[in-house]
């Protein structure tokens, strides 16, 4: 199995553009802490499913992930947050889009065991859906064994705004730039978590001219 | 002078939703002028500034609208945008994720591209912004905000000024600007306007109240009511309105 351990203290940030090469399994020990982002570009199928295990006091795991699918893609991405232990934060923020004829299913659980007090855990998955041959399906759920915690999971599913793309467009933007500014700032809060800042802009550019050709095609 | 006519309204009808809310409205706009459209709730104004600017969930049914010479229905929004029509909205949309200088940088590139020149450099583009900001009184910091996003009524009316200001165009619709606002700030966008205002541009000021007309004094006024102008006339009319009501007319 394809695993991950990131060690007491220790930092691990990893982008991973290819989502086959995401580990099955992540375990975050004392202190330590992991910033993973996923990116599914369009054309990109994936039956992504991550353990991730926090099982050391002061553990913290973030999960970032973007997918934009277009044509027939089949998205599945599954996220198990495991709190063993009191102390220990999360966070998991995945945000995409469904266009042509594609699917995707995200399902996404917080499993707080009994004496992990003081947990932070946060869930949110928003989603655009982009014709109406597509289908998104978001199963967020939580499991509290805990009394001291904070825990929210927030999961939408929306279409493009028509309202602002008036707005933008009485301003002079064109229908095409007016899509692809809300495209992009619905998935920028994801790349945003790409620390290093020349990586991240290459990655901004690539999805606006995906984007672009999506708009172009709808 | 024909030549000085900027707005030509000809028996404009439109719906929504196959309600029909402007019933036959005619309107002549000339270089220099500005415009009160006053009228009760319900009587067709917003409808109207929004037929002009183009808004997709508005259906014309009859007439012609010419805008400097063009066929201004035959456009599409942007389109009128880049030919010198602006609405300032009475309920200025929040667009989140997108900050007011990305929003403003791809408007005025917009505009340049539609008018065949280059964009403009980042430093040009800054200090334009930042000047345009001044003029509103509009703090700084605004500028790396979302567009509108938890601003109050009068930062709303401040931002749709500023923008204007950025965009300087020759027809500028105002729509209820005057909602939502306090004195203070009523006063920096009215000033915003008339300093805005050249004898080559015209303004169109939709309103329900005499108080913005004491800042922004029109030329013409007109009445409209169940979606038809029933009275034009010049700026006494504002007083006979505050006095006598609309059911008079």
């Amino acid at each position: 199995m394809n695993e991950l351990n990131v060690s007491a203290g220790s930092v691990l940030h990893k982008v991973y553009r290819d989502v086959g090469g995401v580990p099955e399994r992540i375990v975050v020990e004392k202190d330590a802490k992991a910033d993973i982002v996923i990116l599914a570009l369009p054309g990109t199928s994936c039956d992504m499913k991550i353990d991730v295990e926090l099982v050391g006091e002061g553990a913290e795991a973030n999960l970032y992930g973007v997918y934009v699918c277009d044509g027939n893609e089949k998205v599945k991405m599954a996220v198990d947050m495991y709190h063993k232990v009191p102390h220990c934060r999360s966070r998991q923020l995945f945000k995409g889009m469904a266009g042509g004829e594609s699917r995707v299913d995200f399902y996404g659980k917080i499993i707080v065991a009994q004496d992990a007090q003081r947990t932070e855990a946060y869930q949110e998955n928003h989603n655009l859906l982009l014709s109406d041959k597509a289908r998104i399906d978001t199963k967020p759920q939580l499991e509290i064994y805990a009394d001291d915690v904070k825990c929210s999971h927030g999961a939408t599913i929306g279409r493009l705004n028509e309202d602002e793309q008036f707005y933008m467009r009485s301003r002079g933007i064109s229908l095409e730039d007016a899509k692809v500014l809300q495209m992009i700032s619905f998935i920028a809060p994801v790349l945003e978590n790409v620390k290093d800042d020349a990586q991240r802009e290459s990655l901004l550019s690539e999805y606006e001219s995906n984007i672009r050709n999506i708009i172009r095609n709808m | 002078m024909a030549n000085d006519i900027l707005l030509k309204v000809e028996g404009l009808r439109a719906s929504v939703e196959d309600k029909e809310i402007l019933k036959g409205v005619d309107l002549v706009i000339r270089k220099g002028e500005i415009h009160a459209v006053m009228g009760p709730n319900g009587a067709g104004k917003s409808t109207l500034s929004a037929v002009l600017a183009g808004k997709p969930q508005f259906t014309v049914t009859e007439g012609k609208v010419e805008f400097m010479g063009q066929d201004l229905l035959a456009m599409s929004p942007e389109e009128r945008a880049w030919a010198g029509l602006f609405l300032s909205f009475q309920y200025p949309v929040e667009i989140p994720g997108v900050s007011i200088t990305n929003f403003m940088k791809t408007a005025v590139n917009a505009h340049r591209t539609g008018k065949g020149l280059e964009p403009l450099k980042a430093g040009d583009f800054l200090k334009l912004l930042r000047e345009k900001m001044a003029f509103v009184q509009m703090k700084p910091e605004f500028a790396k905000r979302e567009v509108n996003v938890g601003f109050s009524g009068g930062e709303k009316k401040r931002n749709e000024i500023f923008q204007m200001a950025m965009l300087d165009p020759t027809l500028a619709i105002l729509d209820e600007t005057d909602s939502g606002l306090d004195v203070d700030a009523l006063r920096i966008v009215a000033n915003g306007v008339n300093a805005l205002h050249t004898p080559e541009k015209a303004a169109i000021v939709i309103t329900h109240y005499q108080r913005l007309l004491d800042y922004i004094v029109p030329d013409v006024v007109h009445v409209l009511k169940d979606g038809k102008i029933v009275k034009t006339a010049g700026k006494e009319l504002v007083a006979e309105i505050e006095e006598k009501g609309y059911d008079s007319l």
